[in-house]
């Protein structure tokens, strides 16, 4: 699987292209700023990129305007965006095409390699992989009367789990349920958030981020 | 009449009895609670036992709202407003209310409550329908009543005497039921009137009359003062002819200072009345100077031995030399005739005009002498029919004027008692050293926090990191499981500290405003309000970092207290800019009641805005809602795609 780091750290840079090749990726191009990016991906057509939010020259959110920029050219192009902080009103940029085939986790999430590449997987599977912060403070944020407020505190967990980007059996796993237990939940779910069912599991996960992204827009 | 009229009859019979019988007995016995309670609470200064009958009667009202609601369908809303937030100590343990600090909560608990009650208008209206409901409630609840009662009776006693009497008493009950309905209502809406939460719009010519009477007391009250100023000019002069002829120059300073309150009130009321804003122009008390190496203190070209010479002297010289002093002095001798004439102008052609002209000529042609004869007034040019015309002309110029003399008032104080652009320039100075010293301290604090937190926090941490990560070394070979959990939790800490870090990078500068300048980071914390939150913005450009900082500071402070302490439910936040200034308008509909003067936070954040000769505006009456506006001065530049 061929890969596009950006990060402007050396160490980091370093680190994160040798757990991935370690991992069994192919980086086939490691840059430090946010002009080489965004030609490294419209140029090289990676099957996902991993992308530091600050980046130079201007060290503002330049990582995160090349993805955008090149998911703009080339629409569903797998990118996951890492920062030392989460914020809410990126997420929401990244989510807003709604094409899939975005993360967004903290930096922090790569000391866990095994979790941090599953989640590089998902994402060049044309996944999700939010990070729980987001997660918990879009659903924190939905107030008393949004839909949110209808369900149980399992289902909540279930769609912070779903939301991360989780198949149903993870998240059975996860909280010691059957598969069918979880499928059970994420109906009701759905049926209170009013979405419609489907048999996609990545349409559900789109669905339910897109649901959360309204809510936050609000 | 139909079976249907008949019961609607009835039931509006019994409703307006209901109302009678319970709102009747029971204002009339609160009343006289009221009184029991309120003569020696007011009377004596026993004000504990004002809240008791205010309280104990407010089941009572709350009952006969629910009544009166319940024959007019529409729900009757609690008018009372609502209680007072619990009291909160400030950091050192004292209970804050109004400008004094309590050890004890119980007195400032008092004083709440005392305020809620009395303050609410709804307590007075309260009141008013238990002094009047006695008399009207019973006369409307009462009447149906009384005559069908009064009709049954007779029809039933003098059947027996007069052949008529069925009839007549029965048309008597009849006439009873049949106005009960028209009662009922008249009583419901009585009852609605004064028990009613008031949200009534005062009609346009109130609103107007209010208004011109308002304008005309404001002159009259202005000219009130001018006139105070003649005898406080006469002082004055005796005190310098004292001070300069006599040489006792000891009346000087009590004397100055003394009458700077009229000015003082003056330049207020310029302010708040004619729209002229007239800064305070005194320079500032200068302290005693240090005490020289002699021993002496020097003031001036003047050395003094004791200290309580210097001080005098030291005084002396602020006060004498002060040119706002002696221009205060010119305008006391002024004042009464400049200002005194024109505002006296158009309260005497009003006055005139009405009660000279007009209103005489009206008596006399109703036939009325007016007293005092007639020789001064009602005619003009000897022809008595043009009096009236002549003096509602005269009175419409004098309120037609009255806008323009109020203003040109103010103008006219501020010719004479705004700071000269020396003052002005002494009053900036001490300004900015006021506001550079909070700035110093500010960032002094700052430090100290952030030094505090890393000690605490991430380094602490990495330290016991470094310990583990020895300990695994020496583990590696002899127990591969232990160092492995070893690891584990070295990994753990260096998490929490990252954490740490970034919380504390949050407090100093927030990633997005480095990334995305204020707007954005305004949005992003919005996001993370738990409240409903919505941001407005229109900003040609960026400002200084700085100010973007410490407006975004401001910002968060002030979402986070309208969650915590307003309970709101949804806030809006605006960002603008015009005439050269950032204006911030956050307002939230919770329940109001933040006091400026009381909030360390609001407080920390006008210092902090002040630094850059911000300002902030609070209104947030009980009840609210709450509206701050944040004012900055400050250019903006293009928006900026570098901040390297």
């Amino acid at each position: 699987m061929r890969v596009v780091l950006a990060e402007d750290l050396y160490l980091l840079r370093d680190g994160l292209s040798r757990m991935l090749t370690a991992h069994g990726f192919d980086v086939v191009a490691a840059v430090e700023t946010g002009p080489e990016l965004l030609a490294a991906l419209l140029e090289l057509r990676p099957d996902v990129a991993v992308v530091d939010v600050r980046l130079p020259p201007t060290q503002t959110d330049e990582g995160l305007q090349a993805a955008l920029a090149a998911r703009r050219e080339v629409p569903g192009l797998p990118v996951l965006v890492l920062s030392q902080h989460v914020e809410q009103l990126y997420a929401r940029e990244l989510l807003a095409d709604g094409t899939g085939g975005v993360g967004y986790l903290l930096k922090d999430r790569v000391f866990n390699a095994e979790q941090f590449v599953d989640a590089v997987r998902r994402v060049a599977g044309g996944g999700m992989a939010m990070d729980p912060d987001v997660i918990a403070k879009l659903l924190a944020r939905s107030g008393r009367d949004a839909p949110i407020a209808r369900l149980t505190p399992r289902e909540r967990e279930v769609l912070e789990l779903m939301a991360e980007g989780r198949s149903n059996s993870a998240i059975g796993q996860r909280l010691y349920l059957s598969e069918s237990a979880v499928g059970k939940h994420t109906a009701s779910i759905f049926g209170k958030l009013d979405l419609a069912p489907s048999d996609d599991d990545n349409r559900r996960v789109l669905a339910v981020l897109a649901y959360l992204n309204g809510a936050a827009g609000g | 009449m139909t079976t249907r009229a008949v019961r609607r009859a009835g039931l509006a019979l019994l409703h307006g009895m209901a109302l009678a019988g319970l709102g009747v007995p029971g204002a009339a016995a609160l009343l006289v609670v009221h009184l029991a309670f309120f003569v020696p609470g007011f009377g004596l200064g026993l004000l504990p036992l004002v809240p008791l009958p205010i309280l104990a009667g407010r089941p009572l009202t709350d009952l006969v709202r629910r009544l009166a609601a319940a024959g007019s369908g529409t729900p009757l809303g609690s008018p009372y407003r609502p209680r007072p937030a619990p009291l909160e100590p400030e950091a050192d343990g004292r209970y804050p209310h109004h400008n004094r600090l309590y050890r004890h909560s119980w007195m400032p608990r008092f004083l709440r409550l005392l305020d809620w009650l009395l303050g609410d208008p709804a307590t007075f209206r309260d009141l008013g329908w238990m002094t009047l409901t006695p008399a009207v409630g019973l006369l409307l609840g009462g009447l149906p009543v009384a005559l069908v009662g009064a009709g049954g009776w007779y029809a039933v006693s003098a059947v027996d005497r007069h052949w008529w009497a069925v009839p007549a008493g029965l048309a008597v009950a009849v006439a009873g039921l049949a106005v009960a309905p028209w009662l009922r209502t008249r009583h419901v809406r009585w009852t609605r009137w004064w028990l009613g939460p008031t949200q009534r719009q005062p009609g346009r010519l109130r609103v107007w009359y209010g208004f011109q009477l308002l304008l005309l007391l404001r002159l009259l009250c202005l000219l009130g003062l001018s006139l105070l100023a003649l005898p406080l000019a006469a002082i004055s002069a005796v005190a310098l002819v004292l001070a300069y002829g006599l040489g006792i120059v000891v009346v000087l300073p009590p004397l100055i200072q003394n009458l700077r309150w009229l000015p003082e009130l003056r330049r207020e009321l310029a302010g708040r009345w004619s729209g002229v804003g007239v800064e305070s122009p005194y320079l500032p008390r200068p302290g005693l100077p240090d005490r020289r190496p002699d021993g002496r203190y020097q003031v001036g070209n003047n050395l003094y031995q004791t200290e309580r010479w210097a001080a005098y002297n030291v005084r002396l010289r602020w006060l004498v030399r002060d040119p706002a002093s002696w221009r205060d002095f010119g305008w006391l001798l002024l004042d009464p005739v400049v200002g005194g004439l024109s505002l006296a102008a158009p309260l005497a052609a009003i006055g005139y005009g009405i009660f000279g002209l007009a209103m005489p000529r009206l008596w006399m042609l109703v036939g009325a002498k007016p007293a005092g004869g007639t020789d001064w007034y009602a005619s003009v040019a000897g022809v008595d029919a043009a009096a009236i015309p002549v003096g509602l002309a005269l009175a419409a110029l004098g309120l037609l004027a009255a806008p323009a003399v109020l203003r040109g008032n103010g103008g006219w104080t501020a010719l004479l008692l705004a700071p000269t652009a020396k003052a002005k320039l002494a009053l900036r100075v001490r300004r900015l050293t006021e506001t550079r010293a909070d700035a110093t301290e500010n960032q002094a604090a700052e430090l100290r926090r952030i030094e505090r937190d890393l000690h605490d926090g991430a380094q602490a941490r990495l330290v016991a990191m470094g310990i583990n990560l020895g300990n695994v070394e020496y583990l590696m070979d002899k127990d591969p499981e232990a160092a492995r959990a070893l690891l584990a939790e070295a990994r753990q800490a260096s998490a929490k500290a990252l954490t740490e870090l970034r919380d504390l990078v949050r407090g100093i500068h927030p990633p997005v405003l480095a990334e995305r300048g204020l707007v954005d980071a305004v949005r992003a914390l919005a996001l993370d309000t738990p409240v409903r939150t919505e941001v407005t913005a229109e900003l040609p450009g960026r400002a200084e970092q700085p100010i973007e900082s410490a407006v975004y500071f401001a910002v968060s402070e002030l979402l986070t207290n309208a969650v915590k302490h307003a309970r709101a439910a949804r806030i809006t936040v605006d960002l603008g800019y015009a005439d050269g200034r950032l204006r911030i308008v956050v307002a939230d509909d919770g329940r109001g009641g933040a006091d400026g003067s009381r909030g360390s936070g609001l407080r920390g954040i006008a210092r902090r805005l002040g630094t850059f000769d911000g300002v902030v505006d609070l209104s947030s009456p009980p009840g609210g809602p709450t509206t701050v506006i944040l004012e900055v001065p400050c250019a903006l530049s293009s928006p900026r795609t570098s901040i390297s």
